[in-house]
């Protein structure tokens, strides 16, 4: 492969790759120095690139072994994130003005449902163990099949199965406890809440009944709704859409929150 | 050690100063997916209906406290004395030890075998209070068949 057959390669992985990287770090400084400490390492290796795999799985392994190095040392997020972090939020005089700022005067600042839904999707993914997090996010919403996994993660074929069903049965679990879209009970209202601040005139029902899972919420098979909610992340850029300078805000402020709050507990 | 037949149905077996039960069943899986079950102890009371929790590290020498659906009250501290992946695990105290192992029978085919043996000088004294381990051991196997070959049939 020539150099501008790689770069050619790259350029059309390089969406897919920044989104995942963004949902695996949480951070938008870390996804770019990322993508950039990809691009430049293979670059540096196309010579050892063999063609037995396809080059944006090769891309994507040496993207997930960098990003496994940048995060070993950080604390995975807990399950009640979104709680945390709006206490947070809340406790902060500075917060909501800047977010209203972002949503008045940015063309990606709208508030929309199924954004926030990718937000708190990758918000929850985040407290799964790390290789757990990868393999369900490759498999669900890039569409690697589980033996190009194997590769990226450079693991057995049974491990990767063990980590997708074991983090698809852990998120259908925390979904069902925390989320009032598919559980009446659900502790966590904060679509609805965010959905008032930002589109006061919208009847937050309707615009519900406009999401799949949402409206399935008593449909007994709970992978489905799962599987609805990863359909939703994988129709959104998170760089390039309507909301998405809003929703990088709130995941730049949940990682600095989160960052904060493993430390505090560390000491 | 007792070698039993790989139904999935436990044995006992009685001595005056030991008790031993003992479970086996093949499990159409590759030993690695039984292993991690078997290995992550957070993961345990999802899949596995005799155990309330396990919190530590289930590797060698480390100690462990389960708390199991016989006596979820009681508390054990258990200490890692083998682990050797995807082969053999043991973890007891100083009434007794559990053993696990694996082996691959075939195609994608393994047996998993359970053994807990408790005994002591001491053990005609107390033998009556503790509770049978048969149907556990049996809802045991019977649930790291299910949820191994669950995994295993991931496309």
């Amino acid at each position: 492969m020539t150099k501008e057959q790689f770069t050619s390669e790259f350029e059309s992985a390089r969406p897919h790759l920044k989104s995942y990287l963004l949902r695996i770090t949480a951070s938008i400084e870390d996804t770019e120095d990322l993508v950039q400490d990809t691009f430049i390492k293979a670059s540096t290796k196309l010579d050892t690139f063999r063609a037995e795999s396809t080059v944006k799985t090769w891309i994507f392994t040496i993207a997930s072994n960098l990003t496994k190095d940048n995060l070993r040392a950080k604390k995975r997020w807990t399950e009640n994130v979104t709680d945390i972090c709006k206490a947070k939020a809340l406790s902060n005089p500075n917060y909501f003005p800047e977010v209203m700022a972002i949503n008045q005067t940015s063309q990606h600042g709208n508030f929309e449902i199924k954004e926030h839904i990718t937000f708190c999707l990758t918000c929850i993914s985040k407290s799964l163990p790390l290789e757990q997090q990868i393999c369900i996010l490759l498999k669900e919403v890039y569409e690697f099949k589980v033996a190009e996994i194997v590769e990226i993660l450079q693991t057995s074929e049974a491990m990767v199965k063990y980590y997708l069903h074991t983090s698809r049965s852990k998120m259908v679990n925390v979904f069902e406890g925390r989320c009032a879209l598919i559980n009446k009970n659900g502790t966590c209202h904060q679509c609805s809440e965010l959905n008032g601040i930002f589109n006061p005139k919208q009847d937050f029902e309707v615009e519900k009944n406009k999401i799949d899972f949402a409206k399935k919420a008593n449909d007994p098979n709970r992978e489905q709704l799962l599987d609805l909610r990863f359909q939703i992340m994988k129709e959104i850029d998170p760089f390039n859409s309507n909301g998405s300078d809003l929703q990088l805000h709130h995941i730049q402020h949940n990682r600095d929150v989160m960052e904060n709050y493993s430390e505090k507990n560390e000491k | 050690m007792t070698t039993i037949a790989s139904t999935g149905s436990a044995v006992t077996t009685k001595k005056t100063f030991s008790r031993e039960t003992a479970v086996s069943i093949d499990i159409q899986a590759d030993k690695s997916i039984i292993w991690a079950l078997l290995t992550n102890a957070n993961d345990f009371p999802r899949w596995n209906s005799t155990v309330v929790s396990i919190d530590g590290n289930i590797a060698l020498g480390e100690k462990i406290k389960l708390k199991s659906t016989l006596d979820p009250k009681r508390e054990f501290k258990l200490k890692v004395k083998e682990f050797e992946a995807d082969q053999r695990l043991v973890w007891g105290d100083a009434m007794g030890k559990r053993v696990y192992t694996l082996k691959s029978i075939g195609n994608n085919l393994t047996n998993f075998t359970m053994v807990e043996k408790i005994g002591g000088p001491l053990f005609p004294l107390f033998a009556k209070m503790i509770p049978p381990f048969d149907q556990s051991f049996e809802a045991y196997a019977a649930d790291l068949k299910n949820e191994a070959e669950t995994i295993s049939s991931t496309k």
